[in-house]
């Protein structure tokens, strides 16, 4: 009942906010001019807003409005300096007139361009924390889906990787290495100004004019307790230029998964061949179904390759407007995506529309609306995981002897064809049916809408109040037939699941803000920022699962025998956040920079003795270019020393974390009636807090050769302390884990990244190169507890977190007198079996326990991850290569527990026929005897071993693209661009395990995936090569 | 401009005036233990949560620790399936200890369950008498958790003859692990539960069928007793329980176990494990756990009926052993109820037809979902239990009558047993048929003391013909089988790591 009541109250204070809103815009009428008018316009005729203008001598200047207007006070023969980042600052001497129109033309220079920085912008040479920027410019030649794939390669320190090829997802954004023990470790998303609560996978990347990447404690501080993974800043298209624009960009192409990289796996003769020799090994008769391998050859039936959609088409079209008059400015993005996957049946559609307006009321007010719909919708069959989901990892180990189709060619077979004495003793299902005939789709409309009013209170002080809501509706349905089964083990007919999941979140976002801008006396910059920002989020989800269908053509709820109960469930999560930010900046001559902010935050997240959070930060900039002594220093165009300090946090905690739960679901049964029971679930914490990061960060911009040549480096140190953590208890208490805020993990790393123009004459060529080395370590973790075992993995204080854990393989016991002498499995051990390192020299290998010989035998972070982006144009053509690499990282091939099972249930990889037979005859020393059985040749899949591990350094080109415009105008086109794109051209890699070298687990139903086991390979969807032709118009 | 600025200012504190209330989230879908644990209906519920980890017991644990771990049952071994050690290393008494611990994880999930139950006892003891509500009801309920708590330390005891002390609710992190406590301080604490049960529970002519009872506390505890051979304590407890009245022997030994869906909470049942069959999650499995496999489709048909049968594939447990097959007498009716046979056509095993416990073996409606109550204490073992504990203070001839009403409705004469040692060895072969693949098979063995004894020339019986024992021809135990024969299991490992007191 009292929640209840808490929510109406929030809803009724929503209305409060919207009135006080309301009456704010109706005291705006009191607005007043001033004497002289001017106007500040850019060479191509855009207004420039937020324009300094002062008046050379005195104290005495302004700011441009949002039509690029000004008023301002002035004597005769005055001199006003005119000035706006991004172009060059202009003096003009004031003669009386009354209006004065003043075009300022752009800076070509970068060090002027815009940054985007939370709450405001600034200009490159200004900033004094690490920031990095993609524009426009770099952003749009890409035809591809997601904003992710947009950025990979082409930011210092930030790993993207892309985890899976499933249209619209998987990619894995991190910033400087960070993350969590328990805690989400994705950078926070802000659009225009609103920390978004979904994903940004689905949104269009046409709609976005530039991305800013905050990366240390100086530039994200002023997010607080939602800082600590670093924060991704998207702007999107406002309305530019002069008079309307439009434009229209398409492509098309077709999507093909190369043969290289695919897990080299046995054919059907080479299979039958296998199972031939492990009957005679094992000196049983051979089956009839094996005694003749070569009746197998020309009938193999490659699983894999039957599930992977050849030349998949996608299309793309994008319409944009741009409108600006002299009191209004709007852009409207239109756009459709229309994509088959790699996989078959994998179907992916994206309508979006983003319209951002914005209106001058006077001159010292403007508002501005902006709504962006989005409707996707994705049917994928199930394709990445492991026996229990994967299709692509069962169809990988079926037996290439089982035919696909029936006799007739077309029709799809039923299993099981072969008997269990042969060995098939695990049902397969065919996997061209699961991924025909389940339904796995997700339909999601979402609506991000913001609206501001901006008021210049005086000279300099401008008051902002914005409202941002975002409403996500995701609707997920889900079928699976009785004649298919995603499943290992699970033989047709099905019993006929259905599940239905509606999702809407709904989340709200006030901010008002003050911000004081003004230069004194020509020297001294001033920039003050307050702020009070109130934000609230709701979910609500409905579950449905339905099982026993009388008949798969009708998967209604009603259409279901059987309702399930465990799996029919409501679901409400909640938060709110109220911050108060605030930041200063002051600069001397543009030389000396000092900035510092601050924000405070209270959370409904967190535990009632713990609520609130204060995150201050630091943050000054040196640019030695400016000074006297390096002006004999020609070869320097610029030169600045930056360092911030700053503590930032991390609330990815989940929301009802700190409260003692009831579980009432746990019922008991008495007779054959159910009785209503209900348990303590979890233990309260009252101090349960955020995670804290104390972040330094020192970085230096030197520009050499008149900015030839641009370089950027940075050193981070990050402490994250307070991890949120399950702290594993005895479970004599009647629970497993108590949230508590523990340990510390320390992260550091070196940043390069540089720009140069190769050329500038007629061939304009550049480079953009960058690398970094992120390291991490575990300083301490629960008190008592110094390591957390995951089933690949082990995090222990003084080794990086998440490391690979097992057995070192030592190759196959060479014969019995080998046996004897080495250490072993008790009863396990023969001859022909793995050997494996006695790690605690006891002369038993031991699994788990006080004896434990596993090891830390691998790291799946790189050592360091490396980009490099050419450009180059002559006359109208334009070229253009980027690539993304990975050094030094490892992963766990998963799926050789069923690929290299010597039993022979299923099929191998193709090295096992080089395995131990005889002492004469020990193969490759990579696999061992087949002869044994479970308990014997279990050990060598089973017990995870350094075998599993796989060097997964890679550099990929991710696109080339050849582009050709025509500038002539034609009576259609004022301009027009053709090219031709590929995406994901070539993968150089020495990974074996699968296609994917980018691959992280997703969940998998082993416990794995979190942040804890990273890099881990079952199979997943594979990352198609794109070919596309497009072209961009200009009317 | 003053005025403007002063306006703008209050304008920003009126949106300010978000109070702190706004932060108060709590959740929607859960209630929190600040509003729980107040009314009759609340501890009704906290109650009803306590059986819950029972349900997980007998379903998947206690067979794999006291029966298969006997010389009861086997496991029938798929050479061409792997990943068995843990359930074989108890089978083959080969499980890995190291300083008083193993990882062994039956052995730490029966460990873990029976303090689910004894935490979520404590909740209830901690609270239950501060609240307010009818005092009949509160003893009962009351009573139900002091039962709960007493069996659950009671497995412990018997199990690993120590455990740690757990008898508040835990709210801290610091007061999870609790001191280790030997065998003399879980008696104390297994005779005040029980105790204090069998005098506020309801008998079971009044009680609810399925709850605990005053009947069945007094047997609980009365196990206690015969287990310290405090045979004058635990005649006393057994004969109120016999003169309770509400318990009797059902004349045909077939209709002694509960199908799927009835038969449950019979006049024999002291305490069942209560199932429910149907997909509310309320169901047992224990029947598939115990079929031999591979097996297909059809021939599980035969047994569980099911419209939907599915092919079983992996390795088969709790297979009767040839030798207590043969433990049963000539002309024994139990057998045929207890022991049936199935034939699996694609099984590697060249004997191919396995026998099965057909006592368990009930047809149900939903394929790998059934209904069946696991019968933990029989009156047909109370008055095994009474005669046991005649005999032991000499007093046979009386003893004789109780195991002779056992006897007569298997079917079979009088005990020929007189004299005190005769009488005991008939007891214990009575007990073996009589609560066959009930779970009782490990316990007596080590209360007697037999143990050592009889496993040693069990595992030597298998060793010489392991293809009566279900292996494949050429194949053979592992060569540590039958090296750890102890009394009590080890403490788990994985509970020492977060308790150091256990090691201590």
């Amino acid at each position: 009942m009292k929640n209840k009541i808490n929510y109406f109250e929030k809803k009724s204070r929503t209305v409060k906010l919207l009135a006080t809103f309301v009456l704010f815009f109706c005291s705006l009428a009191f607005a007043q001019g001033q004497t002289l008018q001017g106007k500040v316009s850019s060479s191509t005729g855009e207004p420039l807003a937020s324009a300094t203008i002062s008046v050379v001598g005195t104290t005495r200047g302004t700011l441009s409005d949002a039509s690029g207007s000004f008023k301002i006070d002035l004597k005769k023969n005055e001199t006003i300096r005119i000035s706006s980042v991004g172009y060059t600052t202009k003096n003009v001497i004031y003669n009386g007139q009354s209006n004065l129109n003043i075009v300022l033309d752009s800076d070509d220079k970068t060090l002027n361009e815009v940054v985007v920085v939370g709450y405001g912008s600034t200009s490159k040479k200004e900033l004094t924390g690490a920031v990095q920027t993609i524009g426009y410019k770099e952003l749009k030649d890409l035809p591809v889906t997601q904003i992710g794939q947009k950025l990979q390669g082409q930011l210092a320190g930030v790993q993207i990787n892309q985890t899976t090829g499933q249209p619209g997802k998987g990619m894995n954004i991190r910033i400087r290495g960070q993350l969590s023990v328990s805690a989400g470790s994705e950078p926070l998303y802000v659009v225009d100004g609103f920390p978004i609560t979904g994903s940004i996978g689905a949104m269009n990347p046409d709609e976005i004019d530039d991305i800013s990447i905050l990366k240390d404690a100086a530039s994200t501080s002023l997010y607080g307790s939602r800082a600590a993974n670093g924060v991704v800043m998207i702007t999107t298209k406002k309305g530019k230029g002069s008079g309307t624009n439009v434009s229209f960009n398409t492509y098309t192409g077709v999507q093909q998964v190369p043969f290289k990289g695919r897990v080299q796996m046995m054919d059907a003769v080479e299979f039958a061949q296998f199972k031939k020799e492990f009957y005679e090994d094992a000196k049983q008769p051979v089956p009839a179904e094996f005694q003749n391998p070569s009746q197998y050859a020309g009938k193999n039936n490659d699983w894999y390759d039957a599930l992977i959609q050849k030349n998949a088409p996608i299309t793309s079209y994008n319409l944009t407007i741009t409108s600006n008059k002299e009191k209004s400015r709007t852009s409207l993005v239109a756009g459709v995506l229309d994509q088959k996957g790699a996989v078959i049946n994998t179907d992916y559609k994206r309508y979006s529309l983003r319209l951002n307006s914005a209106y001058d009321l006077s001159d010292k007010v403007t508002i501005g609306f902006n709504v962006a719909p989005q409707l996707t919708y994705d049917n994928t069959p199930r394709t990445d995981g492991d026996r229990s989901n994967g299709i692509l990892f069962n169809a990988m180990h079926t037996w290439p002897i089982m035919p696909i189709y029936e006799a007739d060619g077309t029709t799809l077979t039923k299993f099981n064809k072969f008997p269990a004495s042969t060995g098939n003793i695990w049902a397969y299902a065919n996997w061209v049916r699961s991924a025909q005939e389940i339904t796995n789709e997700t339909t999601t409309t979402n609506l991000l809408t913001n609206g501001y009013i901006e008021y210049e209170i005086l000279k300099g002080l401008k008051f902002k109040s914005s409202i941002n809501g975002e409403i996500l509706r995701t609707k997920y349905f889900f079928f699976n037939p009785s004649t298919a089964t995603n499943a290992l083990n699970t033989p047709t007919p099905t019993t006929a699941v259905s599940i239905r999941q509606n999702i809407e979140n709904l989340s709200w976002l006030n901010e008002n803000t003050l911000t004081y801008n003004r230069t004194f006396n020509e020297d001294h910059k001033l920039e003050l920022l307050g702020g009070y920002t109130t934000q609230y989020f709701r979910q609500e989800s409905t579950n449905i699962q339905a099982d026993t269908y009388s008949d798969d053509r009708l998967p209604t709820i009603q259409g279901a025998i059987n309702i399930n109960r465990g799996a029919t469930n409501s679901g409400v999560q909640e938060w709110s956040l109220i911050s108060f930010l605030a930041r200063a900046n002051y600069n001397y001559k543009g030389k000396y920079l000092i900035n510092a902010a601050i924000r405070r935050d209270g959370s409904s997240r967190f535990g009632l003795n713990n609520r609130w959070g204060t995150f201050p930060s630091v943050g000054i900039g040196w640019v030695i270019s400016d000074e006297d002594f390096m002006k004999d220093l020609p070869v320097v165009s610029f030169m600045k020393l930056r360092g911030s300090i700053g503590e930032i946090g991390n609330n990815n905690i989940g929301n009802y974390t700190q409260y003692a739960l009831i579980n009432n679901t746990v019922n008991g049964v008495f007779g054959n009636t159910v009785a209503p029971g209900a348990a303590v679930s979890t233990l309260a914490n009252p101090n349960l807090g955020w995670e804290k990061t104390r972040q330094l960060d020192l970085g230096l911009d030197l520009n050499l050769w008149n900015d030839r040549v641009n370089f950027t480096y940075d050193y981070y140190l990050k402490n994250t302390t307070n991890l949120l953590y399950s702290v594993q208890i005895a479970q004599e208490s009647g629970f497993g884990n108590f949230n508590d805020n523990i340990g510390e993990i320390k992260f550091w790393g070196h940043e390069f990244s540089v720009n140069t123009k190769n050329t500038v004459g007629a061939v304009k060529w550049s480079t953009n190169a960058n690398i970094s080395f992120n390291r991490n370590v575990v300083v301490a973790l629960a008190p008592g507890i110094d390591r957390v075992y995951g089933t690949f993995h082990i995090t222990k204080v003084g080794y990086p977190v998440g490391q690979f854990y097992g057995f070192i393989s030592q190759g196959m016991y060479k014969n019995q007198a080998d046996v004897d002498a080495s250490p072993k499995v008790p009863g396990r051990s023969f001859p022909g079996t793995i050997k494996l390192f006695d790690a605690n020299g006891d002369g038993v290998i031991t699994n788990g326990g006080n004896f434990d010989d596993r090891v830390i035998m691998g790291n799946p972070f790189p050592d360091f991850i490396y980009g490099i982006t050419n450009n180059v144009t002559y006359k109208n053509w334009d070229f253009n290569i980027i690539g993304s690499g990975s050094y030094g990282n490892q992963l766990l091939v998963r799926h050789i527990y069923s690929t290299a099972n010597l039993d022979g249930p299923f099929n191998l990889l193709k090295e096992v026929a080089n395995r131990w037979r005889s002492e004469s005859n020990p193969g490759l020393g990579k696999y061992g005897t087949t002869v044994g059985g479970g308990n014997v040749t279990g050990i060598e899949r089973d017990w995870i071993n350094s075998r599993f591990v796989a060097d997964a350094s890679f550099f990929t080109i991710k696109n080339i693209t050849l582009g050709y415009t025509f500038t002539k105008p034609s009576k259609v086109y004022k301009s027009l661009r053709v090219y031709a794109s590929c995406q994901q051209a070539y993968i150089f890699t020495n990974y074996w395990g699968g296609q994917n070298p980018e691959v992280s687990s997703q969940g998998n139903g082993q416990g794995d995936g979190g942040n804890l086991s990273p890099g881990i390979d079952f199979s997943s969807f594979p990352v198609p090569r794109t070919f596309t032709v497009g072209a961009n118009f200009n009317f | 401009m003053k005025n403007k600025l002063i306006i703008s200012c209050l304008l920003a504190l009126g949106l300010m005036g978000c109070t702190e209330s706004f932060l108060d989230i709590t959740p929607e879908t859960n209630l929190s233990s600040v509003t729980f644990f107040k009314t009759q209906a609340d501890f009704e519920q906290a109650v009803n949560a306590c059986y819950v980890p029972l349900r997980t017991i007998y379903n998947d644990r206690s067979w794999l620790l006291s029966e298969m771990h006997s010389d009861n049952t086997y496991y029938a071994r798929n050479t061409a399936f792997g990943a068995t050690e843990q359930q074989e290393d108890l089978a083959d008494f080969s499980i890995p200890v190291s300083n008083g611990l193993t990882t062994n994880t039956h052995v730490l999930n029966q460990y873990r369950q029976d303090f689910l139950i004894i935490a979520r006892a404590n909740q209830v003891l901690a609270l239950i008498d501060k609240a307010d509500f009818d005092a009949t009801v509160k003893a009962n309920l009351k009573g139900q958790a002091q039962f709960l708590r007493g069996f659950a330390y009671f497995e412990l005891y018997r199990y690993f003859n120590k455990a740690p002390l757990q008898l508040t609710p835990v709210t801290t992190r610091e007061a999870a692990a609790a001191p280790l406590g030997q065998a003399a301080d879980l008696e104390k604490i297994i005779i005040g539960d029980l105790t204090a049960a069998a005098g506020s529970l309801k008998s079971k002519a009044t009680q609810e069928p399925g709850r605990a009872t005053s009947g069945a506390a007094k047997t609980v505890l009365a196990n206690l007793y015969i287990i310290k051979k405090d045979w004058p304590s635990a005649e006393k407890l057994l004969r109120e329980v016999v003169g309770d009245g509400g318990y009797s022997l059902i004349p045909d030994y077939n209709n002694v176990f509960s199908t799927s869906t009835g038969n449950k909470n019979n006049s024999e049942s002291v305490f069942e494990v209560q199932f429910q069959e149907g997909s509310n999650g309320y169901n047992g499995t224990f029947m598939y756990n115990f079929l031999p496999r591979p097996m297909i489709e059809s021939e599980l048909k035969t047994l569980s009926g099911t419209s939907n049968p599915q092919p079983q594939t992996g390795e088969g447990n709790n297979i009767p052993t040839p030798n207590v097959i043969a433990a049963y007498e000539e002309g024994d009716l139990r057998k045929s109820a207890s022991v049936g046979y199935i034939t699996c056509s694609t099984t590697l095993w060249e004997g191919k037809t396995y026998p099965i416990i057909k006592k368990f073996m009930k047809t149900h409606a939903l394929n790998g979902n059934h209904g069946m109550n696991w019968p933990v204490y029989r009156y047909s073992e109370v008055l095994l239990f009474l005669a046991e504990a005649l005999n032991e203070q000499g007093k046979t001839s009386e003893a004789a009558t109780y195991m002779n009403l056992v006897r007569k409705r298997a079917g079979l004469p009088e005990t020929t047993a007189k004299d005190q040692a005769s009488f005991r060895d008939a007891l214990m072969k009575e007990r073996r048929v009589e609560l066959a693949f009930e779970n009782k098979r490990w316990h007596d063995l080590v209360r007697t003391d037999t143990y050592k004894a009889v496993i040693t020339a069990y595992g030597a019986e298998i060793k010489a013909n392991p293809f009566s024992y279900y292996y494949q021809k050429g194949y053979t135990l592992r060569s540590n089988s039958f090296s750890v024969i102890e009394k009590y299991y080890p403490m788990p490992a994985d509970e020492a790591a977060l308790n150091p007191n256990i090691t201590k």
